[in-house]
């Protein structure tokens, strides 16, 4: 006994300390699990290795009200699946003070307080282009997927062209800020210059697209063209028309 | 006065989605105007069934998110112009759908004057299908003769009658239609199959139609054509009765016995 005592004095257990540590916050607009998972797989989605498994702290100040226990819990939920942690509340708003013993998560006293105007995030219009928040490496090389995309799988390449070099499936979507290609045969959507470059282009092995999109302006193909149907295909923005084209005929 | 009538059964594979389409095509071709929803958001397939997989541009996730409006999304039938699809999400999952969403929707069809809305429930008793059904005034129930699919028609019909809008509000709840898919009658009289009469006494329900084994189901659903339009199937007639019986119009149940085969097929098979 007195020599184990002995030791631990020399070596403490623990150390208490005060430092400081990056922390993602999330901002809380709504309690609706779906458009928080909506949202957030979106996010990760485009820096999955960054938000996997991160320990971020929930902030309530932007919903401007008292959540409910029970629409927290959603919220914590719809974080969690998303691939995240949530380890605390931050303290900003004074709602947090009454969730945090319920919710079993310790408040963080903010380090600096930020919160933006809900317009400078886009609120309003609903459909929110995710916020370049730091610009894309010009230059940047193609994304490239190897596998079959299938029906209901969404890929995109932020800034940057998308390659497929295996088959879309009806149903898949294949999206990129720059120009999509498909080696293989395109059954579903492509979209190209998601983020409204103009100079975009689609191409694919084999075309049975059932819409393609470049800088927004798209077309349905209720009937392929037989002129294209099946062909290697690139298609193009010309002022506002999208233009298609067979490939080395 | 427009009506909601989900067709669900809790098992997967019985000929749900068969059913919405085949339903809505007859409702439309009496004239009435009627909406199909695909309720299967990740899974949608009503979209190919009905043959407009190739003119879904915004969908029922769209349209509850608030991208598109509720017009944009409903695609116009081209055999049947009273008749209008809402195609399910293929790329999210059943968490997209809220109850507020589905009811802002329902809303949105009941002011356009509908008189049905047809709810494709999916598979299960998960979200998806507790939504597909919480709004209805009726629901269809779609079992095939055998005990797996009847004890599950079993377990929706619990939830139809505890956790649906009219069973909350005291409504006098959910009307609630059995519909036999995938009849065999000579399994039947083999005894290799539930008959009708068995299927009724479990579940303690009439039967609204009963559609004969027919591989015209299969050849329908390849071309997208609901198999109700096939002037020459014993399934299309079969669902034209029930139609005619959702109407309440009263019509005999058919096609329950084995069709009295000829001298020559007795003789020499087939």
């Amino acid at each position: 006994m007195t020599t184990q005592r002995a030791e631990a004095a020399a070596a403490p257990a623990i150390d208490i300390r005060f430092g400081q540590v990056g922390l993602i916050q999330v901002l809380v607009w709504t309690t609706d699990p779906g458009a928080i998972l909506d949202e957030l797989t979106g996010r990760v989605a485009t820096a999955p290795k960054f938000f996997q498994r991160t320990a971020v702290s929930l902030d309530i100040g932007p919903l401007g009200r008292e959540p409910s226990v029970e629409e927290m819990h959603g919220v914590l939920e719809a974080v969690r699946r998303a691939g995240m942690c949530p380890v605390g509340l931050s303290s900003g708003a004074a709602a947090a003070q009454a969730l945090s013993q319920p919710l079993d998560l310790p408040l963080l006293p903010p380090f600096r307080e930020f919160h933006p105007p809900a317009e400078a995030l886009g609120r309003g219009a609903r459909h929110v282009e995710p916020v370049a928040a730091e610009p894309e490496p010009a230059g940047a090389v193609a994304q490239v997927h190897a596998h079959p995309v299938r029906s209901g799988q969404r890929l995109y390449a932020r800034g940057r062209d998308l390659v497929v070099t295996a088959m879309v499936g009806a149903g898949a979507e294949v999206i990129a800020d720059g120009c999509v290609h498909v080696y293989g045969a395109l059954r579903g959507r492509a979209v190209a210059g998601a983020r409204g470059d103009a100079a975009a282009r689609v191409f694919c092995q084999e075309f049975h697209a059932e819409l393609v999109s470049i800088a927004g302006v798209f077309r349905v193909f209720e009937t392929l063209p037989p002129e294209l149907a099946g062909k290697p295909v690139q298609a193009w923005l010309d002022g506002d028309a999208l233009r298609f084209e067979r490939l080395g005929a | 006065m427009t009506e909601i009538i989900v067709v669900t059964s809790g098992k997967g594979g019985v000929g749900k989605t068969t059913t919405s389409a085949s339903m809505a095509c007859g409702l439309a071709r009496r004239g009435k105007r009627v909406a199909v929803i695909d309720f299967d958001i990740g899974l949608r397939n009503l979209d190919l069934i009905m043959g407009c997989e190739r003119r879904v541009v915004y969908d029922f996730v769209n349209v509850i998110n608030g991208d598109c409006t509720l017009k944009q999304a409903l695609i116009r039938d081209k055999r049947l112009e009273t008749l209008h699809v809402l195609a399910a999400s293929q790329t999210r999952d059943k968490d997209a759908l809220t109850e507020e969403g589905v009811r802002r929707v329902l809303d949105e069809l009941t002011a356009e004057q509908f008189d049905y809305i047809i709810c494709d429930s999916p598979a299960g008793i998960e979200k998806g299908a507790h939504l597909a059904m919480y709004f209805a005034d009726r629901a269809v129930v779609v079992v095939n003769p055998e005990v797996s699919s009847v004890r599950d028609s079993d377990r929706i019909l619990g939830l139809l009658a505890s956790k649906t809008h009219r069973s909350a509000n005291g409504n006098g709840g959910v009307k609630e239609h059995l519909l036999l898919t995938r009849y065999n009658p000579r399994r039947v009289a083999n005894g290799e199959m539930m008959s009708v009469g068995d299927v009724k006494e479990i579940l303690g329900l009439d039967v609204i139609g009963v559609i004969p084994e027919s591989p015209d189901v299969l050849a329908a659903s390849n071309a997208g054509v609901p198999v109700i339009l096939n002037e020459e199937s014993d399934a299309a007639a079969a669902y034209g009765d029930a139609v005619a019986r959702l109407l309440g119009e009263e019509c005999p149940l058919r096609f329950l016995e084995e069709p009295k085969r000829g001298f020559f097929a007795r003789m020499f098979g087939g």
